[in-house]
C-alpha cells in the first residue's frame, strides 16, 4: 500500500480513542499525528535502513563499456545454483548511471516455464525512465541471454524488473522442502519492520516512558484508558494497522519475526499499487476521523454536531462511494483476467506497475 | 437557466466585463516569470486600491474572480517555459519539464489547461453541495486544524524516500549517500521554518509595505534559484510540437479531475497548505503513476486550490476565508447571500471560458518566444525585472531576507531534494502558532 494510506489509516486507528481526540482539541495535543507517523514507519525502517545493511552473496555490477548479457545471467543463475546446495543464496543487481540524468536500463526475468534467467539489455533511459530510442546495443549475442538453472522455481510476481534508475533490486532464492526455490523479491523488505513482534517491542519501550513521564489528564473519571497508556496503544495500533493493510496485497510480512523465519504470503486481493484499493482505505479512514472527531467533540450538549444524521452520512458519504469503488474495481478486475486468459503466458514485454512506482513503500 | 438569467440580467451584465479585464490582467501578470501567487495578489492590490473608489463591491469581486481563473489557467505557461515561481508550480515543473525536453511543452501545457477547465467545473457542480456539506465539516475540523497541518507536515517529511545511488561495498557509504538527500530535505525544512518565524516575527520589510513581507521570501525560495539554474544549464529547449489533439480517454480524464479536485479542496480548505502539497497527497492517495494524469490532475489540483479557497468565502453562512483575495474583498462584500454565490459561479464560469480560449494563443506566444530568444537570456532578463522589484516594495530589508531565501532555496536544487520542503517557511510557524508553541519557539531563536 502507499505510504499515505498506512499513514492516514494510523491516524484513524487513533482517532477512535475518545481521550485523544479531547487531548486534540482542548489541550493542542499532537497525539492523534502519532498513530500517523507509527502507520507509515514499517516503510520508513525498511527504506531507510534495513535496505543499506543488507548484505548480498552476489552482486551483479555491469560494465558499461563491455556491455553483456550472458554475464548477468549467469551471476543470477549462480546465486541460484548455490541457493540449490546451501537453501539460501541472495543477488544484489546495480544500475548503469553514465551521467547526471543518463542510465542504461537492462531486465531481469524468471522464465518458470523453461527454469532459465533470461536477461535483455535495454536503451539508454533519463531519470524518469524516458527511454532514447535506438540506443539498445547493437551486438546481439551479448544484447539478450538466458542461462538454465537446474531446479525448478517459482515465485509471487511473475513479471520481468526493469533495472535502469536509482538503486536496482535484491532477490533472494530459497530452497523449499519440495526442492523447488523461491524468488523472493527485496528480502530485506517487510520483514522485521513489519512484525508484530517489533510493534510490541516498541509498545513495551513507550508504555514505560509514558507511564513515567506521563501525568494523569483532567477528568480521569471520563475515559476507560489511563493517560499513560493511551501512548502505546496508538503505536501499537498504527503500526498493526500497517501490516493488516499490507496483508491483502501478495508478497505478505513476516508477522511474528524472529520466531518465523520468511514473509507469509499476502492474501491476494489487491496489488498494493492498485488506485482503487488504496483510494478505499484512504477514505476509509476520512470517514473514520470525521465521525470520530464528530461523536466525541468536547462539550457535545453545548457544541452542535457536524454530522447531525450519522446514517444519511454513511450512506452518502460512505455506502455510495464504496459501491462505486467496488464496481470500477471488479470491472477492471474482470478485463485484467480477461486480458490475462488471452496472453496465457508470462509477460516479458512490459514493466509491472510497481517497478514503474515512484513512491517506493508500495512495492 | 436560472445562473444565466441572473449573470445575464443587465444589472450585473458590467459583472462580465469586470471578469474578463480581470483574465486580461492575469494573462499580462502571467506573463511575468518566477512569481508567487502572493507577489501577484501583492501588485493587484496596489493596483486595485487605485480605482477602488470607482467601483462596486461586486465589481471588484467580478476582477479578483477574473485574475485568479486566469492566472490559475495561464501562469502554467511561463512555468513551463521560463521557471516556476512558487512551490505549487514547481510541484508540476520538473515532469513538465521532460515533455518541453522531448518538444511535448504545448502538450503538456494544454493538458493542465484541460484538467484546470475539468476542475473549475466540477467546482462549479460541487457548490451546491458545499452548502450542504461544508458548515459540518467546518464545524469538525476547526478545533483540529493545527494538528491537520502537523499530520501533513509529518506526512512530507516522512514520504521522502532516499535517492542515492551509492554502489559501495561499504553499507555505511551506502547509507551515508542515501541519508544526504533526505538529510538536505530535512534541514531545508528547518531552516525554512526558521526563516518564516523570524519573518513573521521581525520583518526587515518597511510598515507601509507589510503586505509584501512574504514576497522577498518567495521571490529568494523558489524564483531566484530558479532562474540561476536556468541560466547556468548548458541544454537548450527542442523545438516544440504544436499537437492537434491529446492522449487522453475518459477514464485518464476522470482519474485525473477527481485526484486533483481531491488535493485542490484539500489544499483550499486547510490554512496554508498548498496545490503542490495537496497534491502530493491526493496523488499518492489515489495511486497516480501516468505521467499525463500527473500533469492533467495538476491543471485541474492548483486551479481548485486557487480558485476554491476564494469560493469558500462567498458561501453563505460559512465565514471561511482563506488566501489572499478573500481578505482583499472582505471590506468591500457586506452581505453574502445565495446572489452573490451563484454571481460568483457564473463568473467563475465565464472566466473559466475565456481563459481556456486564451490558453492555446498565449502558449503559442511563449514557444515563439523560446524558441526566438534564448532562454538564458530570459531568465537574465526576468532576474533583472525580480531584483529591482523586490528592492522597490520591500527596500534593502527585502533584498537581505530575499538572499538568506535564496540560499535556502537552492539546497534541494543542488541536492535533488524536494522543494516542497521549502513550505516549512510557512507550515512550521504557523502550525506552532496555532497549537499555542510559537512564543516558545520565538524565545528559544531569541526572538522574544
Amino acid at each position: 500500500m502507499k505510504g499515505f494510506t498506512h499513514f492516514i489509516s494510523g491516524i484513524a486507528v487513533a482517532s477512535f480513542f475518545p481521550q485523544a481526540v479531547h487531548m486534540a482539541s482542548q489541550e493542542q495535543s499532537f497525539i492523534l499525528c502519532l498513530g500517523g507517523v507509527f502507520g507509515i514507519l514499517p516503510d520508513t525502517l525498511d527504506f531507510k535502513f534495513a535496505r543499506y545493511f543488507h548484505t548480498s552473496d552476489f552482486e551483479v555490477r555491469p560494465d558499461p563499456n563491455d556491455l553483456d548479457a550472458r554475464i548477468i545471467a549467469r551471476t543470477v543463475a549462480e546465486s541460484m545454483e548455490k541457493a540449490v546446495k546451501d537453501g539460501r543464496s541472495t543477488v544484489q543487481l546495480h544500475t548503469m548511471q553514465l551521467g547526471s540524468n543518463l542510465w542504461r536500463s537492462y531486465t531481469l526475468g524468471f522464465d518458470s516455464k523453461t527454469n532459465e534467467v533470461v536477461v535483455e539489455l535495454g536503451p539508454l533511459v533519463d531519470t524518469g525512465q524516458v527511454p532514447f530510442e535506438g540506443t539498445e546495443p547493437k551486438d546481439p549475442e551479448k544484447l539478450s541471454a538466458r542461462v538454465k538453472v537446474s531446479a525448478p522455481f517459482f515465485q509471487e510476481f511473475d513479471k520481468k524488473s526493469n533495472i535502469a534508475i536509482m538503486s536496482g533490486p535484491c532477490f533472494e532464492f530459497v530452497r523449499r522442502d519440495d526442492g523447488r526455490l523461491e524468488i523472493v523479491f527485496l528480502p530485506w523488505h517487510r520483514t522485521w519492520s513489519h512484525s508484530v513482534t517489533l510493534g510490541i517491542v516498541i509498545s513495551l519501550l513507550v508504555a514505560l516512558v509514558s507511564y513515567l513521564v506521563v501525568p494523569e489528564g483532567p477528568n480521569p473519571a471520563m475515559y476507560t484508558v489511563p493517560r499513560w497508556l493511551l501512548y502505546p496503544l496508538i503505536v501499537f495500533l498504527g503500526s498493526l494497522v500497517h501490516i493488516v493493510e499490507d496483508s491483502t496485497g501478495f508478497m505478505g510480512n513476516n508477522l511474528f519475526w524472529p520466531f518465523t523465519k520468511d514473509r507469509t504470503s499476502g492474501l491476494g486481493f489487491m496489488s498494493a499499487a492498485e488506485a482503487i484499493p488504496n483510494f478505499f482505505f484512504v477514505w476509509t479512514s476520512i470517514v473514520c476521523i470525521l465521525f470520530n472527531l464528530d461523536r466525541f467533540r468536547w462539550a457535545p450538549d453545548q457544541v452542535a454536531a457536524g454530522i447531525p444524521h450519522p446514517e444519511t452520512f454513511f450512506f452518502w458519504f460512505y455506502a455510495v462511494p464504496v459501491a462505486v469503488m467496488a464496481y470500477f474495481f471488479l470491472k477492471g478486475k474482470h478485463e485484467k483476467d480477461a486480458r490475462k486468459a488471452e496472453r496465457k503466458e508470462v509477460d516479458f514485454d512490459s514493466p509491472t506497475a510497481s517497478e514503474r512506482e515512484t513512491d517506493a513503500s508500495i512495492v | 437557466m436560472s445562473l444565466l438569467n441572473l449573470l445575464l440580467h443587465p444589472e450585473a451584465l458590467d459583472l462580465v466585463y469586470f471578469t474578463i479585464i480581470g483574465v486580461l490582467f492575469s494573462l499580462f501578470v502571467s506573463f511575468l516569470p518566477a512569481l508567487h501567487i502572493y507577489n501577484i495578489l501583492g501588485i493587484f492590490l496596489m493596483i486595485v486600491l487605485k480605482f477602488e473608489a470607482g467601483m462596486s463591491g461586486m465589481q471588484l469581486v467580478a476582477l479578483c474572480t477574473g485574475m485568479v481563473v486566469g492566472y490559475s489557467i495561464l501562469n502554467t505557461v511561463p512555468a513551463t517555459y521560463f521557471g516556476p515561481g512558487d512551490e505549487s508550480l514547481s510541484y508540476y515543473v520538473l515532469p513538465s519539464a521532460h515533455w518541453v525536453a522531448m518538444g511535448r511543452g504545448y502538450e503538456s501545457v494544454i493538458l493542465t489547461g484541460v484538467g484546470a477547465v475539468g476542475g473549475l467545473a466540477l467546482l462549479a457542480i460541487s457548490a451546491p453541495v458545499f452548502l450542504w456539506v461544508l458548515p459540518g465539516l467546518k464545524s469538525i475540523t476547526s478545533p483540529h486544524m493545527f494538528w491537520i497541518i502537523m499530520a501533513v507536515i509529518s506526512y512530507i517529511l516522512m514520504s521522502e524516500w532516499p535517492k542515492g545511488v551509492s554502489q559501495s561495498k561499504s553499507t555505511w557509504a551506502n547509507f551515508f549517500e542515501g541519508w544526504k538527500f533526505l538529510s538536505v530535505g530535512l534541514l531545508t525544512f528547518f531552516l525554512s521554518g526558521v526563516l518564516g518565524f523570524i519573518v513573521m516575527s521581525k520583518t526587515l520589510v518597511p510598515l507601509e509595505f507589510a503586505f509584501q513581507s512574504i514576497t522577498p521570501v518567495f521571490v529568494g525560495l523558489y524564483a531566484i534559484p530558479w532562474l540561476i539554474t536556468n541560466i547556468i544549464n548548458a541544454g537548450t529547449i527542442p523545438h516544440q510540437h504544436e499537437c492537434r489533439s491529446l492522449d487522453l480517454d475518459w477514464d485518464l480524464f476522470s482519474r485525473g479531475i477527481f485526484g486533483g479536485f481531491l488535493g485542490g479542496f484539500f489544499a483550499a480548505f486547510v490554512p496554508i497548505v498548498t496545490a503542490g502539497i495537496g497534491g502530493l497527497m491526493a496523488g499518492h492517495a489515489t495511486a497516480q503513476r501516468d505521467s499525463r494524469l500527473f500533469v492533467m490532475s495538476y491543471g485541474t489540483c492548483k486551479t481548485v486550490y486557487y480558485v476554491g479557497s476564494f469560493m469558500l468565502f462567498f458561501i453563505p453562512g460559512l465565514s471561511l476565508t482563506r488566501g489572499g483575495l478573500a481578505w482583499i474583498v472582505t471590506p468591500v462584500v457586506a452581505t453574502l447571500t445565495m446572489k452573490e454565490y451563484a454571481l460568483f459561479v457564473g463568473m467563475m464560469l465565464v472566466a473559466t471560458g475565456a481563459s481556456f480560449l486564451l490558453l492555446m494563443p498565449f502558449t503559442r506566444a511563449c514557444i515563439r518566444l523560446v524558441e526566438w530568444v534564448d532562454y538564458h537570456l530570459i531568465s537574465w532578463v526576468a532576474m533583472f525585472i525580480t531584483l529591482p522589484m523586490v528592492y522597490y516594495f520591500t527596500g534593502w530589508g527585502g533584498i537581505a531576507i530575499m538572499t538568506v531565501a535564496t540560499g535556502i532555496g537552492l539546497l534541494p536544487v543542488l541536492f535533488q531534494a524536494r522543494r516542497m520542503n521549502l513550505m516549512g517557511v510557512l507550515l512550521l510557524p504557523v502550525a506552532l502558532n496555532m497549537a499555542g508553541y510559537g512564543n516558545d519557539v520565538l524565545r528559544l531563536l531569541g526572538l522574544l
